[in-house]
């Protein structure tokens, strides 16, 4: 956790150093202490350091919903982007797009709105005799709705120029070029979804060990799965509407949560904390350092970052269960 | 026909004695020592589909912005009749309609042939990233990366390095089922994201020309693609049809296709290169409409008897709901044109769910 922490810490202070306009690193590194030039200092203080921000922001956000995601659905191959959460977040907003909506605040209610529904629809997927049976299955399942969800995203853009226009960068999912309002407008739900996690943690740690063991310690499963992915789809949710569909970083984060504290939720969610933002704010680094002096969508990098661990954990010979 | 062709060599029973076919097969003599076993429910489901097709064709080919009546289009096919429907049948449709058939019936094949070899329905070319890999190529040629190459010959070089990756990473198809398909999924994300990147460097209007193509569109089509996936559909035509008495037999176990001396992984491999060629050339001209590849197969195993792999009503079903789909998406938000993949992505995706909540995919 300390470790973590520390290399968090460390990533951040790169995400203000590297990249993002043409400023040395030993120019940023005086700009953060208040010493640099003129240009050094609006650099870091108005384009890295709200980027930064974004990253730490949406990656707690779509570690922490992934961890909750795989343990409610029992599954260790849920993760919102793969299972529709994302995409449906993303239809609503373009929805919201076409019915004539901008505001940043009803961006986000209406992201969470989609990414509720989806999370519903995954977990009645989930209680299906036969697809919650195999973890694969239930990801072709996700696949599936996603595909269709995204054709009819696409289908909305198709009518409306502006709204494609203006959801273009935003459909493929980056941090750059937020400003801190986008950030401020999701704060309230992101608190609720912190409180939510809070109350919900040690019942879901019961959950894991069988329903009657979490009917038997006094808990009501139903309650806690219907809570749980609420707190889902508002995390999952405000980080859509800030970054557009990231996908798979709920996927690698808890995995790599998971081999390193163990399966007990509690303790894989705290790891989440720090690994969400070190690998969203890592591939941000690494986007705007590959293809200079343009940059690569934060999605791509994920993907492809996240595509070889699903691979990885499909090939495991036993799937971890959950 | 997809129905079997067995040559009896020599009748056993001396000529004049009645040799009588298995139930639900028709015995065609053919001289005196041979005969052709032809399957009757394969027969009319075929015989159906084309009806249906032909007739899904003439109805592309009269309504547009332009409507004509039959009565205008079949003259002008040949000819005949005013300008004005000359022009629109001969120019602009009849080209459109030809490409729709023949991409739904590559995508169809190649899906067939796929779930044959993988024994699951799901494993179609579109589910298992080798449409996503030969589109990141050919979009790649698109964009200008500088390379000065077609992009049907692109998309085939995409299509195979999506093949080998999925089928590598899954440690072959045969025996692991949903692995290979969810390693194929991991794969297509991959090219996915490639060709999303591509699109998002260059200039608006580049990626607007190409992002009709992305989702599956028989409008941004070239003759020159066009031209060669006919060429690849016959010769995946033919050698799925040469192929098609061993995949009869793959369908049950590899244990069961060696004691009957088909050589499996021969067998396999044509089949997968067949089909990695058709979804490549298919591709090419009209962008991943990745679902046909799924719907055409089942539509044809709903219809056809179960007795062998319906190669030739899975083409018909396949070129059938490719017309009928670009058909819709013309004049559902006419004048917006919808392109054909996202018509096909929202019909065929509720219907990808139902199969996968209903029942056991494994064939």
């Amino acid at each position: 956790m300390l470790l973590t922490t520390a290399a968090l810490a460390a990533f951040c202070v790169l995400s203000l150093l590297l990249g993002a306009g043409d400023t040395a690193p030993m120019d940023a590194l005086a700009a953060l202490f208040g010493r640099g030039s003129e240009e050094a200092t609006f650099v870091v203080h108005s384009l890295r350091a709200p980027r930064t921000l974004t990253g730490l922001i949406v990656g707690i956000a779509l570690g922490c919903s992934g961890a909750l995601l795989q343990a409610v659905a029992r599954n260790p191959l849920a993760e919102p982007g793969l299972l529709g959460v994302s995409a449906g977040s993303a239809f609503a907003v373009a929805l919201a797009l076409l019915l004539g909506a901008s505001a940043a605040t009803l961006r986000v209610g209406v992201a969470q709105l989609g990414a509720l529904a989806g999370c519903l629809c995954v977990l009645a997927a989930a209680r299906l005799r036969g697809v919650g049976d195999d973890p694969v299955r239930l990801v072709l399942a996700g696949a599936a709705l996603s595909g269709l969800l995204i054709a009819l995203t696409s289908l909305l853009l198709l009518v409306d120029q502006r709204a494609a226009d203006e959801i273009r960068f935003w459909v493929i999912g980056s941090v750059a070029g937020r400003n801190l309002e986008d950030l401020w407008a999701i704060l309230p739900s992101l608190l609720l979804a912190v409180a939510l996690v809070l109350i919900i943690a040690r019942p879901l740690a019961a959950l894991a060990l069988g329903e009657r063991v979490a009917v038997g310690l006094g808990h009501k499963p139903w309650l806690v799965r219907l809570l749980t992915v609420l707190a889902v789809a508002l995390l999952v949710g405000a980080a859509t509407a800030v970054a557009g569909p990231v996908a798979f970083v709920g996927l690698v984060v808890p995995f790599a949560a998971r081999a390193l504290a163990g399966p007990d939720i509690r303790r894989t969610l705290w790891l989440c904390l720090p690994l969400g933002p070190m690998m969203v704010i890592g591939a941000d680094i690494v986007a705007r350092l590959l293809v200079q002096p343009s940059e690569m969508p934060l999605g791509v990098l994920t993907a492809l970052l996240g595509a070889p661990v699903l691979v990885m954990v499909v090939r495991a010979r036993r799937l971890p269960s959950l | 026909m997809s129905a079997h062709i067995e040559r009896i060599a020599k009748l056993a029973s001396p000529p004049g004695s009645a040799v009588t076919a298995p139930p639900g097969l028709w015995l065609l003599r053919l001289g005196s020592d041979r005969a052709l076993l032809v399957d009757k429910r394969a027969l009319l489901a075929a015989l159906a589909l084309c009806s249906c097709l032909l007739a899904a064709s003439v109805l592309s080919l009269c309504l547009g912005s332009v409507a004509l009546t039959p009565a205008q289009v079949l003259p002008a096919l040949i000819g005949k009749g005013d300008a004005m429907a000359i022009f629109v049948v001969q120019e602009l449709r009849l080209a459109r309609v030809a490409a729709g058939i023949l991409t739904g019936a590559a995508f169809a094949v190649a899906g067939c042939l796929m779930q044959t070899l993988a024994r699951n329905r799901l494993a179609t070319p579109g589910i298992i990233g080798i449409d996503n890999g030969a589109t990141a190529f050919a979009v790649a040629s698109v964009v200008g990366i500088g390379v000065s190459i077609a992009p049907p010959a692109l998309a085939l070089v995409g299509a195979a390095t999506a093949t080998a990756l999925a089928f590598g990473l899954a440690g072959g198809a045969g025996t692991r089922g949903y692995r290979f398909i969810v390693a194929g999924i991991g794969v297509g994300a991959i090219f996915g994201a490639g060709t999303q990147f591509m699109l998002a460097r260059v200039a608006i209007d580049v990626a607007n020309a190409a992002y009709p193509w992305t989702v599956g569109s028989l409008n941004a089509r070239s003759g020159s693609a066009v031209a060669t996936l006919a060429a690849g559909l016959a010769v995946g035509m033919t050698g799925a049809l040469a192929l098609s008495r061993a995949l009869n037999v793959l369908r049950f176990s590899d244990s069961v296709a060696l004691g009957l001396g088909i050589r499996v992984k021969a067998c396999r491999y044509a089949a997968l290169a067949l089909a990695v060629l058709l979804s490549a050339l298919a591709v090419a001209v009209a962008g991943p409409v990745g679902l046909v590849g799924l719907m055409g197969p089942e539509i044809a195993r709903h219809l056809s008897s179960r007795r062998g792999v319906p190669i030739v009503s899975s083409a018909l079903a396949g070129a059938l709901v490719m017309v009928l789909a670009d058909l819709a998406g013309r004049l559902i938000l006419a004048p917006v044109e919808v392109p054909v993949g996202i018509i096909t992505a929202v019909v065929g995706g509720p219907y990808l769910l139902w199969i996968l909540i209903r029942k056991p995919a494994v064939a």
